[in-house]
């Protein structure tokens, strides 16, 4: 079957078999490489997405359901100054998520962000629940979140200003 | 590009296996072992380890053959109906009383007069523990990409030791080293999943591609890397102690049985590791020692992070406790008691040289984490308290350990490493290492290292890609030989650099590499592992656990680790790796038991289970951080310690003794309701 959705801002017709998911027509089709989903549970997290602006575990998602729907992924907001703020931030605080995990983590802080500009612990926590790789240093990844957060505060503020 | 799927034997054991294929589509084909020449990957135990088995069967799930395609899923799908016969045997599972046909290895040794040692003992204890098997949870399942370029095979694969991916190809293709490139991939952490194992699928698409002529990838589902690839090994150790009126150890008698599954090429390295580990921390003047690897028709079994030795410390601490309880004393007591001290030996091997700062680490570990006071305190709730009905149920423990960063294997590959550095007239800094497919972490440490020795900037060094530095050997790379061995090396060619720098003109190279002593150069012949005890990082970790009350599930509450690993060059990078590893092993300690005759997905799912918001408080503290001299491995410091002192929390906790990791919440319900 045919899917019509539009992925990073391209409007697309994507091939999917009965079955496929979210995530398997995405790679397969497009070849959105940031995912790279593991556990197929929603688990993992590798394979976070925002659908409609809302942020999915895109294995979770049936392939036709999709259809008509608005899809961001890593790639398509990794120039945003916001994934800007969160890269710094993991290099000052020396935070290196993997390889496998690091365009998720950004994308869960990234969601984080846009919805609490000021995020407290048990947010942070929350949203870090969401990847689970043990590639990186927990506490390294919590300062790195706050500062991030700083960050982006600061750079809003003062273009505002 | 040719996508392979496995086709893998239904049967635990068996003879002369026959794959049966139905005619394939346009496209598609089959590999199986008769295609290839008879050669064994890896000289393991009788028959080696193949490519694809056929006369013998030795696991259910093992790999028989590929089926090649250009759509993976019709691959799978292909593949899952082959049909598999052979001359079924019964397969051999039970390992604990084996028979003399499974030991793959043995190592013995005695030291001192045992008998006449128990006989002067006051207290005898004899007590056998078990530990379970463990998933590496690493962040990709395996594969393998190869083609042919020419006459050269490339080969793309996330191994932790390319160098013998690469012999091994060479052997098992018929094929000159020299016409071999492998290029290692991202790993993540892989905790020594990917020692050994990686070289078999790497073989296998090799293999494809030489035959098809085409380039072929196996990538595994993570259901097929679950369940049909390398685990921890499980391990049983039976402790017999004999003690004197004051609890000082006077006698052990140790016998060690590492289960390791069909196979695994470094059982020798899983002993050895296992028996030095056991007698390394406290000192007793008759020991002997029996340590057997096992064979058993189940996956392959092997290392965890510290390779045999988590078993070894997770029994020896479990022993002390048991024993500081028949003493109806405190265990921190009856441990400092034994505790291994400067100048002391283990095994006849001469008098431990360097000072062991294990004394220092247990009173400060105390003090940090309260200990006494605690553990006073939650013995007299278990005892106002024994049926745990009225609410809190917690526990501390401490416990000690170290890592060498050294291989006891006499197989001298496994021990050498090598690098290169080039300064440039430009003072930029060239290193070449195989070795360099370690972490950003690490070669951040090992920027910084180059860049205080010689005063350059760290912008200016680089690190050649791996499958360009093929002529300078190299061990496996594990969690501490990057911080230890290669450290070591790098520090040694920038040293040597900089001494020649203002007499003679750039560009400037040095090479160094090393080799650990042979076990057989050991003067007593007796224990190879005490030698080694001197370049070691040691380690003291206290565990504080809470069980819910409700689901049996223990929860850990702090963690305290105090350390002595000699000069810590980045502390921010050496407090993350610890806390990182600290969280995967805690994640260990409560995991699902792997059991190979009934696992599924679901079991590996249900692992993720330590949350970012139940992290315990994790406190480190290092020992003169800032002196001069070596700096050494801390990454296995967490594996070996903490399943230890987890435990010995869990048994104050209980009041019971399961002798057994791990344990979920309904088999703690289930003992609690029990006592």
């Amino acid at each position: 079957m045919i899917i019509d959705v539009t992925v990073n801002g391209v409007p697309r017709h994507l091939k999917s078999r009965s079955g496929d998911r979210l995530v398997d027509m995405l790679r397969k089709e497009l070849k959105l490489l940031s995912l790279s989903p593991d556990c197929l549970q929603g688990r993992c997290g590798k394979c976070l997405v925002f659908m409609d602006g809302r942020i999915v575990h895109s294995c979770l998602v049936p392939a036709f359901k999709a259809r008509a729907t608005t899809i961001l992924t890593f790639e398509a907001i990794a120039k945003n100054p916001e994934v800007k703020d969160i890269e710094k931030a993991f290099q000052i605080t020396q935070t290196q998520p993997c390889p496998f995990c690091r365009s998720a983590k950004i994308m869960a802080i990234f969601d984080l962000l846009s919805r609490i500009p000021l995020p407290g612990e048990e947010d942070i926590l929350e949203a870090l629940d969401m990847v689970s790789c043990p590639c990186s240093d927990p506490l390294g990844l919590i300062q790195a979140v706050k500062l991030a957060a700083e960050l982006r505060n600061k750079r809003k503020f003062s273009r505002e200003a | 590009m040719l996508f392979a799927s496995t086709i893998r034997s239904p049967f635990h054991r068996g003879r002369n296996a026959k794959v049966g294929i139905d005619a394939l589509p346009k496209g598609y084909s089959a590999i199986l072992a008769e295609d290839l020449p008879r050669h064994s990957l890896f000289p393991s135990f009788k028959d080696g380890i193949p490519i694809f088995a056929s006369e013998q069967i030795s696991y259910r799930g093992e790999a028989l053959g590929l089926i090649l395609g250009p759509d993976p899923g019709s691959c799978d799908e292909l593949a899952a109906t082959a049909r598999v016969e052979c001359e079924e045997e019964e397969p051999e599972q039970e390992w604990e009383s084996f028979s003399s046909s499974q030991i793959a290895y043995h190592y013995s040794a005695e030291y001192g007069d045992l008998e006449k040692m128990f006989a002067a003992s006051s207290t005898e204890l004899k007590e056998v523990y078990r530990n379970g098997i463990f998933d590496h949870h690493y962040s990709e399942p395996m594969g393998a990409l190869s083609f042919w370029d020419k006459e050269t095979l490339s080969v793309h694969c996330a191994t932790q030791w390319p160098d013998d991916l690469r012999r091994r190809l060479s052997g098992a293709l018929s094929l000159s080293e020299a016409d071999i490139v492998v290029h290692p991939t991202e790993m993540g952490r892989t905790l020594d999943g990917r020692l050994w194992y990686p070289t078999i699928v790497a073989a296998q698409a090799a293999a494809a591609s030489k035959i098809s002529g085409k380039p072929v990838r196996i990538l595994y589902t993570r259901e097929e890397d679950f369940l049909h690839t390398t685990k921890q090994a499980r391990s049983a150790v039976s402790i017999r102690s004999g003690s004197d009126d004051q609890g000082r150890l006077l006698a052990l008698d140790i016998v060690i049985l590492i289960n390791i599954g069909a196979y695994n090429p470094l059982a020798p390295e899983l002993v050895y590791q296992a028996a030095s580990a056991i007698t390394g921390i406290y000192f007793c003047p008759a020991i002997r020692i029996e340590a057997y690897a096992i064979r058993s028709n189940t996956i392959p079994l092997g290392a965890m992070g510290s390779v045999g030795a988590t078993h070894a410390f997770f029994a020896i601490e479990a022993h002390m406790n048991n024993l500081a309880q028949r003493y109806s004393k405190h265990p921190a007591e009856i441990k400092a008691l034994n505790i291994l001290k400067k100048g002391q030996s283990t095994f006849g091997a001469p008098g431990l040289s360097a000072d062991i700062p294990l004394d220092r680490i247990h009173r400060e570990l105390q003090l940090v984490s309260d200990y006494p006071r605690k553990y006073a305190s939650y013995e007299l709730v278990k005892k106002r308290d024994p049926g745990c009905r009225e609410g809190i149920v917690r526990g501390i423990a401490l416990t000690l350990g170290y890592q060498t960063g050294r291989s006891f294997s006499e197989q001298s590959t496994m021990n050498s490493y090598s690098v290169e550095a080039t300064l440039d007239r430009e003072l930029k800094l060239l290193i070449k290492t195989q070795a360099a497919i370690g972490s950003e972490a690490l070669k951040t440490m090992w920027r910084k290292t180059a860049a205080e020795i010689l005063s350059i900037q760290e912008e200016h060094i680089r690190f050649l890609l791996p499958e360009n530095t093929h002529s300078l050997p190299s061990g496996p790379m594990t969690l501490s030989r990057g911080s230890t061995v290669i450290q070591h090396l790098i520090e040694k060619t920038c040293r040597s650099i900089q001494k020649k720098r203002f007499r003679e003109s750039l560009p400037l190279s040095a090479k160094a590499r090393t080799r650990a002593p042979k076990a057989s150069s050991s003067p007593e012949g007796l224990y190879p592992g005490a030698q080694l005890l001197d370049s070691a990082s040691w380690c003291g970790t206290a565990v504080e656990v809470e069980i819910d009350a409700l689901t049996g599930r223990p929860i850990p509450l702090a963690v305290w680790m105090v350390i002595d690993a000699g000069r810590i060059i980045s502390m921010q990078t050496a407090l993350a790796s610890l806390r990182a590893s600290t969280l995967s092993a805690l994640a260990l300690c409560t995991a699902n038991d792997f059991d190979p005759a009934s696992a599924g997905i679901d079991d590996y799912l249900a692992d993720f289970n330590l949350r970012m918001r139940d992290l315990p408080d994790i406190h480190i503290r290092f020992i003169d951080p800032d002196r001069n001299g070596a700096a050494k491995g801390i990454g296995e410091l967490p594996f070996v310690t903490i399943p230890a002192a987890f435990y010995s929390a869990l048994t104050q906790a209980l009041g019971l003794d399961p002798r057994q990791l791990p344990l979920k919440g309904g088999e703690i319900l289930r003992l609690l309701e029990g006592s």
